[in-house]
């Protein structure tokens, strides 16, 4: 069983991880938390099945798909919700309760316009079961496996070695400087969050291929435990967000495993409460990004 | 600083002052006032159920069963039934202050609803001190009718399903130990649960674990591995139709093949279609039984189905006989304006027959119903023999 | 005439009095620049604390409630004790994790009967009326029902407290600890430098609006007979963010403005109630670009100040050459 209870951790935990890799770089960029993403995750989630169902296109130009639906929204987010408030001189408080009037609007949004009921992705995807000596793993599970770990080294080569991901990063060192420098940080920014919504919004297709389903309230669970993970990788690190949310997704399958299943929501509050006594700028974070800023 | 303590002097005196007068000055008439005729002498009726929000599903299966009965019943034409529905969204707050706005501003007869029993147990005394009947039909806690006189439910608590369920399941698939799963969120799955725990063990059967998870919760893969590699001979579970089918569905993936026993929340149409072939092999007990060999239940499914384009769950179908069995005491008791009658007929009603099965309220206004046990074959709900 | 004292209307004004104090419970914190997100957090652990000593052990209401308040305080240290040393958003995730730890706890316990919650809760309107009836106004008064005379008396008590509140949020502000909360809401790195120890006050807000959050729980639990897990959702913690930041975060009043408006505002607005939670979440964004200081800030009160009580009084104590903004 524990190989088993592994392997489940880790599809759990590569799911949240690409979460919050969406949360990680809009705040490495913004300095902001932006807690609508859990609701573009579901969106993006919507957004697949309505495109496999109602058009029957494959899973992968269901992937994409929704990564573009993921980034209009995030840009839509941006300009409407962020970017006035970039203008005045407004509390650092003020994007943080935005975002969360954006997360409860589209949230209440979702519940009207697909309805309560959670809905599935047409059965071809799953059940194909291979068995590598006691463990089983899913089709399923290998895809997401797959398409995540896929994501994260994507993003981690893009943010190294491209010029636009280096002016991401040095945007998100230092906002002044890089605009010195001759960046242009406003494109960069909106690139960012775009490029942080597609993130959630594929990650979404992904959960709601996982689990089998899809419906309007799994933004916020799912968000909290993005949250989690931000925390615990480090604020703005996103080597720490991929290997938090593994971690996490562990802790979680184990402490069902060998522990109560009753305290698994609490689990990843629980960790980051407990990691903000002891280390709170995260497994991989700096010091300077505690006190800075 | 002590401009602004006298400010706040003066405000404090004005406001309370204010409220002083206005109750002194306050109309004399202070009961609430009788319900009202509507035009044509229909009796109203109030709804409050979980129209919006993330339990909307079951609230709008209540709706729709209650609209067509109505429908139906006004047709006939002997009683007049008028509905008035709010919203409560599942919120305590929110179910007090429909229920109060019902009583005092609708004057309504009584009332139906609310959806959840933590609602009943925050809107039920408000009703019976008020005197106006007010009866669950998806209430299933323990002790809901206990609140007052003038509660009552149709609901079937799952303390007279359930034993059944798991008796018939140990005899017909020789269980000897079995794991539980069940929501800890909801009062509705844990009732269950409850139930199922002492019908485990009244029966002798051994619980080689207890597993929980939450509404809308996705991944079981966790407890479902735990419980594979325990062995039990079969898992009962307590839960909403939603997590049950991706209960089903998830562990008829891993390879889990012993049966499962499921609560009444497994009784929709929507498991077979959401779990797919899983559900092959799932039994629970009921009083709703889709495929009865009845013909009002057969007419039920039929209208439910034209009407609204699906089959009809059990929340449903609780509500219509739910609104039957309000017209026909509103009929016994010859007033739609007398709350009181209205809830001393409600009290005696017996020998009704439902869609549901046999019906009457027993001594504390608890369901007296037939359970009937059924099994998910070819896709559809049978008789489990 | 519509009979105004309806217990449907006495009940809503009970609620606003509610969500009043926990507008102020969110504003106290806010003033020293913290957002709390996990006020529902505190407010349960009030309710359930002072319920189950009403509950099972019979302690009298008096002493149930503050004990609710301590209780939430306490459990209040636990996240700001690590919390207040650092950044704010530690602070507002913390708070929103914490809330949903407390929902699990609650709905695992035993003595808190999980997902069933407590019921029979002693309502604080038939305490009152029991003592009423003893004093020998059981047949009611001045043409009102023992009923309403009940309602209405917790009404005015529970102003009482909201009155409280606002006096002692008023005088806070004045006081030497309000200008240090002040400071750092300001600019909380440069207080630091100046010399406010700015964990201490930042702890203290937080334990101020945890107390207030708890004991407006604790009321809660007795105007409603019956409380569940579900009560503290989430959502009812970004309901009471919206008392502050709607009526206005800066000062006391906005939170009573807020409560007032957002808790009628649905009865008026039944017609339109599945809209709701879209029109909350549209106010909170169109608040932050438009007026991210809430409907009532301390120009306002400026304003209509000097309007009221005579412009050459005050102008001499405010700031100089002001210009009252709208």
């Amino acid at each position: 069983m524990f190989l088993q209870q592994v392997v489940n951790g880790l599809t759990l935990g590569s799911t949240y991880a690409v979460i919050a890799l969406g949360y990680t770089l809009i705040f490495g960029v913004l300095n902001i938390v932006n807690m609508a993403h859990g609701e573009i995750f579901m969106i993006g989630a919507f957004v697949g099945l309505m495109l496999v169902t109602k058009f029957n296109v494959s899973i992968f130009v269901a992937l994409a798909g929704a990564m573009v639906v993921g980034a209009a929204l995030g840009y839509l987010l941006e300009r409407i919700a962020l970017r006035p408030l970039r203008r005045r001189e407004v509390s650092h408080l003020a994007p943080l309760i935005s975002t969360i009037g954006v997360s409860i609007f589209l949230e209440s949004l979702a519940l009207k316009i697909f309805g309560p009921q959670a809905q599935s992705f047409p059965p071809l995807y799953s059940g194909q079961l291979f068995e590598i000596g006691t463990l089983k793993i899913s089709l399923i599970q290998i895809i997401i496996l797959a398409i995540s770990f896929g994501l994260m080294l994507t993003l981690r080569f893009w943010l190294d070695k491209t010029k636009l991901g280096k002016s991401i990063r040095a945007t998100a060192e230092n906002i002044e400087t890089a605009g010195l420098l001759g960046i242009d940080t406003r494109k960069v920014i909106v690139l960012t969050v775009m490029l942080a919504s597609g993130l959630g919004a594929v990650a979404g297709v992904l959960v709601g291929l996982a689990f089998n389903a899809v419906e309007p309230t799994m933004g916020i669970s799912m968000g909290f435990k993005g949250l989690a993970v931000l925390i615990l990788g480090g604020l703005g690190n996103v080597t720490g967000a991929m290997i938090g949310g593994l971690i996490l997704g562990i802790a979680e399958v184990f402490s069902v495993a060998y522990g109560s299943s009753s305290y698994r929501e609490a689990v990843a509050f629980g960790l980051i409460i407990f990691l903000l006594f002891l280390r709170p700028q995260g497994l991989f974070g700096s010091q300077a990004s505690q006190g800075g800023r | 600083m002590i401009k602004m303590k006298n400010a706040i002097r003066k405000w404090t005196a004005t406001t309370l002052a204010i409220m002083f007068t206005v109750a002194v000055a306050g109309c004399g008439g202070s009961q609430s006032a009788a319900p009202g005729n509507s035009a044509g002498g229909a009796a109203k009726i109030g709804v409050v159920s979980f129209l919006s929000g993330g339990g909307a599903a079951y609230g709008e299966a209540i709706r729709q069963g209650l609209e067509l009965a109505r429908d139906e019943i006004n047709a006939k034409g002997k009683t007049k039934l008028e509905l008035v529905f709010e919203d409560s969204k599942g919120e305590k707050n929110e179910a007090i202050n429909a229920t109060n706005k019902l009583i005092h501003k609708d004057n309504v007869l009584a009332i139906i609803g609310p959806t959840l029993s933590g609602e009943m147990f925050a809107a039920g005394p408000i009703a019976s001190q008020a005197g106006v009947s007010i009866m669950g039909t998806s209430t299933t806690a323990e002790g809901i009718t206990d609140i007052g006189d003038y509660v009552f439910r149709n609901s079937l608590p799952e303390s007279l399903a359930l034993p059944n369920v798991v008796k018939k399941a140990k005899d017909k698939f020789s269980l000897k130990k079995v794991a539980v799963m069940y929501s800890n969120n909801n009062d509705f799955t844990v009732s269950g649960f409850k139930t199922f725990e002492q019908a485990i063990k009244d029966n002798g059967l051994e619980t080689v674990t207890v597993e929980t998870f939450a509404d809308k919760d996705t991944d079981f893969s966790a407890q479902l591995t735990k419980i594979a590699a325990l062995k039990p001979d079969a898992i009962i579970i307590s839960a909403l139709y939603q997590e049950a089918a991706l209960i089903l569905k998830k562990a008829r993936e891993i390879g889990i093949t012993i049966p499962i026993i499921g609560n009444n929340g497994f009784n929709s149409p929507q498991l077979i279609k959401l779990a797919g072939s899983a559900s092959e092999g799932a039994v629970v007990a009921s009083p709703w039984f889709p495929g009865k060999d009845d013909e009002k239940v057969k007419n039920f499914v039929a209208a439910f189905k034209a009407k609204y384009n699906k089959e009809p769950d059990q929340f449903s179908a609780q509500a219509y006989d739910a609104m039957y069995i309000m017209a026909s005491a509103i009929e016994k008791a010859g007033t739609t304006t007398d709350r009181k009658k209205l809830r001393d007929s409600l009290a005696t009603v017996k020998d009704f027959q439902g869609v549901t099965g046999k019906f009457a309220f027993d001594a504390k206004r608890n369901p007296a119903m037939d359970v009937t046990i059924l099994v998910v074959k070819d896709g559809k709900f049978t008789e489990l023999k | 005439m519509e009979d105004l004292l309806n217990p449907y209307y006495l009940q809503i004004v009970m609620f606003m009095m509610i969500n009043a104090m926990l507008g102020i419970s969110i504003y106290l914190t806010l003033s020293t620049g913290q957002l709390s997100l996990g006020n529902a957090g505190f407010m349960s652990v009030g309710a359930y604390t002072s319920a189950l000593l009403t509950l099972k052990v019979g302690l009298p209401l008096v002493l149930a409630i503050p004990v609710g308040g301590i209780a939430a305080c306490l459990i209040a240290a636990v996240i700001g004790i690590p919390t207040t040393r650092l950044q704010g958003i530690y602070l507002a995730i913390a708070t929103l994790g914490f809330g949903e730890v407390v929902r699990v706890v609650i709905l695992n316990m035993k003595i808190t009967n999980g997902a069933l919650g407590l019921s029979g809760i002693p309502s604080l309107s038939a305490l009152i009326g029991n003592r009423l009836s003893a004093m020998g106004l059981g047949q009611g008064a001045m043409g009102l029902t023992l009923q309403q005379i009940s309602n209405i008396t917790v009404i005015i008590l529970l102003a009482c407290i909201v009155v409280f509140l606002v006096f002692f949020s008023l005088r806070l502000r004045s006081s030497r600890i309000g200008r240090a909360f002040a400071a750092i809401k300001a600019d909380e790195h440069a207080a630091e430098v100046s010399g406010v120890n700015t964990v201490y006050y930042k702890l203290m807000a937080f334990f101020l609006g945890a107390f207030v959050a708890g004991i407006a729980g604790g009321l809660a639990a007795h105007l409603t007979f019956y409380i569940g897990p579900k009560d503290f959702s989430y959502h009812r913690a970004v309901e009471i963010l919206l008392f502050a930041v709607f009526g206005g975060s800066n000062v006391v009043w906005g939170p009573l403005l807020g409560s007032v408006i957002l808790t009628s505002l649905p009865e008026i607005l039944r017609s339109v109630a599945e809209y709701r939670e879209m029109i909350y979440g549209a106010i909170l964004v169109i608040m932050m670009i438009f007026r991210p200081q809430g409907l009532i800030s301390e120009e306002t009160i400026r304003f209509w100040r000097s309007k009221l009580t005579g412009s050459s009084a005050q102008a001499e104590k405010s700031e100089p050459a002001r210009r009252p903004a709208g």
